[in-house]
């Protein structure tokens, strides 16, 4: 009977153990096949005659995705239904690969738009995927001005028409953001009028650097015709940034040292835990010393 | 030893000598739950953190839950222990060696979710290396560690008269290799007039730095949360309130494990319904005092209208409306309604409320945990939506039974090397005036 049951728990701890595992090796054999890999593809034109271009490849397990790594993305241009290649990018650990094709490279459609395709060429593994784009160049320009002691941002919107002349970004709205340490802050809308152009007045409590230089980042978003625009500028209309220094030390993670109160208090208490802790060993060993382990009580 | 010691040892030998086919099978379902832990553990390490709900904003899960509930438990075992030492209480000697076995082995489990919860165990080296004081962290790994060294002292303690009864009775059918493990053990104690006095100021003492201690410790824990300025953590009455919740779960788990041996053992003559009341109407005051602390942090949170907190407070009766009534309505009404109401106090309706209770304040700490990172001062930007919410994992739910399985694991084999029930217990004490000065 004992022995039947030290044989049960002892398949049962088998079968506990190899099931996870051939669940596992299950798990790997069907990874062998090809894996359906899926791309999305974003543009950014950054007003500075030139387009960015990203494409992230990734594969969908279970619930989660999984960027690949190092894999090859060509990015075309179409025109005619003729593909025109414009180089290619390697995946990075995310599985975005990033392009910058100048806007002279690009030879536009009708009514000026730029057909863009991303394409992974596929491999044993992994299998062939591309995604399309097409958009509108157009361009973002800031200026600054102070009119009786008010800031404002001057924005004006433009695009090419078939003749390569500058015209204006009429009816658009253009978001307003600072870099901050974690992402964007937003810190206001414009709408452009008839001729491409906007004013906002600027805030005057924004936090710059230590000489109170703003980046400021203006957007157009997920326009149907433009697509991502967006235009760059640096002024010095920040609040300059004061470092706060210490001057007691204090919890803070830069300071030395901790405060000597802190010091004090944990010395005081764990020297009179640990005392009685001795103590009690100390008793422990006093009667293991004044006890006989060869003479039982009984 | 005295004949009613010998007696009682001798009832609980075969339970100490054999283990019977439920005995095997219950240890066979705990291993395999705890087979799944580990192999949830080897997903967790080999493919990383992703496989737990953990993201960038909710970055702690259920696992810091289980460590806050299991220290909890602990500190209970020990202040009940302690407690229940220091005041000669006369019904405590059948409970009190499970209060004792909860304490240090809960205390053994709950660091084990701090360190699953880490992402970076090559780096865990720099909390000793790098460790600063002003820190909160460093202040609990201290607190801990000391914790676990005063645990250990004062169960060995408390155990010592036993060892040594389990070493001299020698109708005990053991393998060799444990008599010889009683009698190093049991530290040569025979009883002798200076050994006992000896012992019994080494006890008191210990039962006083358990309390201390348990009380301090759980503070700091609460501390790591009440310093921070985050919406619902920075309260100054956190540190009394996780020390009440942690004695309230403990009572609790006290009970149930109280049931568990009585069927299990058949310690119905030993574990009455005395005690079951006894220990029940210190949940009841326990549950009262919780019931006050968690309406005062919340009054005072709300009518405040501190923007955050509303935000919180909203999120809490919309989002996690059931986890938030079971846990303060539910877990605070019942044991006042059960142990208060005499018709109503039966061991089983005891038990059950017991059971209830530790639901309510394992909730009660998912509560304190989850909602708050789901709400932060900085708003949440540029993450995926579904980073910003906190689902628990198959992975962490793994972990989290593991880890329930290997504490009634290590319950059972304590209860195999030593009896759950106090044996020594008709040994005369010496009084603690005379002792403890």
């Amino acid at each position: 009977m004992k022995r039947n049951i030290y044989r049960i728990i002892v398949e049962a701890l088998i079968i506990t153990l190899l099931v996870p595992s051939i669940l596992h090796a299950q798990e790997k054999t069907d990874s062998n096949s090809v894996q359906q890999s899926k791309i999305t593809f974003s543009y950014l034109c950054t007003s500075n005659d030139s387009v960015c271009l990203t494409a992230n490849l990734f594969v969908k397990r279970e619930s989660d995705t999984y960027g690949l790594k190092n894999a090859t993305i060509e990015f075309f241009s179409a025109r005619d239904n003729k593909l025109l290649s414009l180089g290619t990018a390697i995946t990075d650990q995310d599985g975005n690969a990033v392009l910058r094709v100048a806007i002279n490279k690009l030879q536009p459609g009708k009514e000026g738009i730029i057909s863009y395709q991303a394409k992974f060429s596929g491999t044993p593994k992994y299998s062939e995927v591309s995604a399309d784009f097409s958009a509108e160049p157009a361009k973002l320009r800031m200026s600054f001005n102070v009119q009786d002691s008010i800031r404002y941002l001057n924005l004006t919107g433009t695009r090419e028409d078939s003749k390569g002349q500058e015209v204006a970004l009429a009816k658009e709205t253009v978001i307003l953001y600072v870099p901050r340490l974690f992402s964007l802050l937003k810190i206001g809308e414009v709408s452009l009028d008839d001729q491409g152009k906007g004013s906002f007045e600027f805030p005057n409590n924004i936090v710059g650097d230590t000489l109170g230089n703003l980046n400021i980042i203006a957007k157009i978003e997920e326009n149907e015709k433009y697509g991502f625009v967006q235009g760059t500028s640096t002024i010095n209309w920040g609040v300059p940034k004061q470092y706060y220094k210490a001057e007691v030390p204090s919890r803070e993670l830069w300071t030395p040292i901790a405060p000597l109160w802190m010091i004090v208090t944990l010395i005081i208490m764990l020297a009179g835990v640990w005392a009685h802790y001795f103590y009690a060993v100390w008793e422990l060993i006093m009667i293991k010393f004044t006890g006989n382990n060869d003479k039982p009580t009984l | 030893m005295e004949n009613n010691e010998k007696q009682l040892l001798k009832e609980f030998a075969p339970q100490i000598e054999r283990t019977g086919v439920q005995g095997y099978i219950w240890i066979l379902f705990l291993l395999s739950v705890i087979g799944l832990g580990v192999f949830a553990f080897i997903q967790q390490v080999t493919k990383g953190h992703v496989v737990t709900g953990m993201r960038d904003n909710v970055v702690w899960g259920i696992y810091i839950v289980n460590f806050i509930f299991f220290m909890g438990v602990s500190y209970a075992g020990a202040l009940i222990s302690g407690t229940l030492h220091l005041f000669r209480t006369a019904w405590r000697k059948p409970v009190i060696r499970m209060a004792e076995f909860i304490t240090i082995i809960s205390l053994l489990i709950g660091p084990c979710y701090i360190l699953l919860c880490i992402g970076r165990l090559d780096k865990l080296h720099y909390l000793i290396l790098h460790g600063r004081i002003q820190s909160p962290i460093t202040w609990d790994v201290i607190a801990i560690s000391t914790d676990i060294f005063g645990c250990l002292i004062f169960l060995y303690l408390a155990v010592l008269r036993d060892l040594a009864n389990m070493r001299d009775f020698e109708e005990l059918q053991l393998p060799k290799w444990r008599k010889k493990l009683y009698r190093v053990l049991a530290l040569g104690y025979t009883g002798t007039e200076d050994q006992k006095k000896r012992l019994d100021r080494a006890t008191n003492i210990m039962a006083t730095m358990v309390i201390a201690i348990a009380i301090i410790v759980y503070s700091v824990l609460a501390w790591i949360f009440s310093v921070t300025l985050q919406p619902g953590w920075h309260s100054t009455i956190f540190g009394p309130y996780f020390v009440i919740a942690a004695v309230y779960s403990g009572s609790a788990v006290l009970i149930v494990a109280m049931w568990f041996f009585r069927k299990v053992y058949h310690l119905e003559q030993y574990i009455t319904k005395k005690h079951f009341v006894s220990v029940g109407v210190i949940m009841l005051v326990l549950a009262a005092f919780f019931g006050y602390f968690t309406f005062s942090d919340y009054l005072t949170k709300w009518y405040g209208s501190e923007k955050n907190d509303e935000l919180l407070i909203q999120l809490l009766f919309k989002e996690f409306y059931w986890p938030f009534i079971i846990s303060n309505y539910v877990g605070v009404l019942l044991p006042l309604l059960v142990v208060g109401i005499a018709k109503l106090r039966t061991i089983t309706n005891i038990t059950l409320t017991a059971v209830v209770v530790i639901i309510a304040l394992w909730l009660n700490r998912y509560l304190i945990v989850i909602p708050t990172l789901q709400s932060p001062y900085l708003p949440i930007q540029d993450s995926r939506p579904e980073w910003s919410i906190y689902s628990s994992t198959w992975v962490e739910w793994s972990l989290t039974a593991a880890g329930v399985a290997l504490f009634c694991l290590l319950f059972t084999i304590a209860s195999k090397f030593i009896p759950i029930v106090t044996v020594s217990g008709n040994v005369q004490e010496t009084k603690p005036e005379d002792v403890l000065i």
